[in-house]
């Protein structure tokens, strides 16, 4: 369990909040505190007020895989395969392991053309992939994805997403303007002006927002038909 | 006016990209994969990329500009104020209508991803050239602000705007439609028409709209619910 207590931390505003072990979809108006508080969650921030324990440890004592939502930030090698294994670098895992490891999860993301290319050279869509390789490639204890599906089509989008879960960290937060993709998460949080507008199951919190530009849309057709 | 792709071919190692194509006024949209070379079309047809072989012609075209996929490729100012002077543009009415006038002060930097997105689209579509291209103008958009642009774009009138994107669900009302396949532009033809050419690339809701017989007036998923709520009655 991620359990919030007493946030501050710039616009957010969180007496507290508990988020389920699973698939969490944190979703909201641009500007409404999404990515600050899935930065807090991760250990990427630390709040001005309150706490943030992960299975009552602190964020930063936990491996964290970090997507984000420009993902040129997380590029940070020349080649595709020096960057996907980097994390592996700073473990006792031999060059063998890294190798196969590498080979594995490009397997499962279908990027394995991609591992000779230079990162500068991707789209921005590959580039996501590739990021999401990097993060996954740790088993993170939280794997956080930063609306990155905001620059892969539909088909890549979901094959990021099933490899996400296929590969079950006990926590998946993820951002997502796409309120289909947030409606298949155990759970979903909305976010308004800093503030939890709703938690609770897609059902609870779609049915909450209904009348909004939330709903998922394809919904809102099949009820007219 | 016209903008044209004459015999365009650009390789990158095994991949290429070619594009013959004309564009005239109204909007025209774009679709394809990641990777598909939606951006690079969109950077050779603003003149940032020259080709490898072939041109682009522009007979009529006073000035174009271009919507970057990332909207931190655009930034040069130091505020948000800055940033929209930097642009040549009134400051009070941009951002009256993005509704950033209480963080002008801020570093465009320090704005979230959606409203930094808005910010450069409004300097984008103020700065009123007849030609504009938009690489993926709807990514990192909410809900609200995705639909809030699909009007602007609807307003505009007289130039020719160019949409590459992957957007699936809040689209805007388009006179053509384009699809990058394989690494060639393909033109789908004029909407409602090119609608069921799309094929399976198509945004689900226009996907079941042609499965079950319809043809939407255009690609808005409010143009589909109408056809649906036409056939049942």
């Amino acid at each position: 369990m991620i359990e919030l207590d007493g946030i501050r931390h710039h616009l957010l505003a969180i007496p507290w909040l508990a988020l389920d072990e699973g698939t969490i979809a944190v979703i909201g108006a641009n500007g409404s505190g999404k990515t600050t508080l899935l930065e807090l969650c991760a250990g990427i921030e630390v709040p001005q007020r309150g706490s943030v324990r992960i299975d009552e440890s602190e964020p930063r004592s936990c491996e964290v895989g970090w997507v984000c939502e420009f993902p040129d930030k997380n590029l940070l090698f020349e080649r595709v395969r020096d960057e996907i294994a980097s994390p592996l670098r700073f473990t006792f895992v031999d060059e063998a392991g890294i190798a196969d490891r590498v080979a594995r999860i490009c397997d499962r993301l279908a990027i394995s053309p991609l591992l000779e290319r230079r990162t500068a050279g991707l789209s921005g869509g590959e580039k996501a992939l590739v990021a999401l390789a990097t993060a996954l490639i740790v088993h993170p204890r939280v794997l956080v994805i930063d609306e990155a599906d905001s620059h892969l089509d539909a088909a890549a989008a979901q094959r990021m997403y099933e490899c996400a879960r296929e590969v079950r960290p006990p926590h998946l937060l993820f951002c997502t303007q796409d309120m289909h993709r947030a409606a298949e998460a155990d759970r979903v949080l909305f976010l308004a002006d800093g503030r939890v507008g709703a938690y609770g199951t897609p059902d609870d919190v779609f049915f909450a927002l209904q009348e909004t530009c939330f709903y998922p849309p394809l919904w809102r057709l099949a009820r007219c038909a | 006016m016209r903008l044209t792709l004459a015999g365009v071919r650009l390789s990158r190692g095994d991949w290429h990209l070619a594009a013959d194509a004309a564009f005239g006024p109204g909007i025209h949209f774009v679709a394809g994969a990641v990777g598909s070379g939606k951006s690079t079309l969109a950077l050779i047809m603003a003149g940032l990329i020259a080709p490898d072989e072939g041109s682009v012609v522009r007979r009529g075209i006073g000035s174009a500009t271009l919507s970057l996929q990332f909207p931190e490729s655009h930034v040069t100012g130091a505020t948000v104020e800055e940033e929209v002077r930097s642009w040549g543009l009134d400051t009070a009415e941009v951002l009256g209508q993005t509704g950033l006038g209480p963080k002008a002060a801020m570093p465009p930097l320090a704005l979230s991803r959606g409203e930094l997105k808005r910010l450069e689209l409004a300097c984008v579509l103020a700065s009123k050239h007849e030609v504009c291209v938009l690489d993926e103008p709807f990514s990192s958009l909410d809900c609200a602000q995705k639909r809030a642009l699909c009007k602007r774009l609807g307003e505009r009138t007289g130039g020719i705007t160019i949409i590459f994107s992957h957007e699936q669900h809040i689209l805007p009302a388009v006179d053509v439609l384009w699809e990058m396949e394989g690494g060639r532009l393909v033109c789908h033809g004029r909407v409602p028409g090119a609608l069921e050419r799309w094929g399976a690339a198509a945004p689900p809701h226009i996907r079941w709209a042609i499965a079950r017989g319809m043809l939407p007036a255009n690609m808005r998923i409010e143009d589909v619910r109408e056809a649906a709520c036409r056939t049942s009655g």
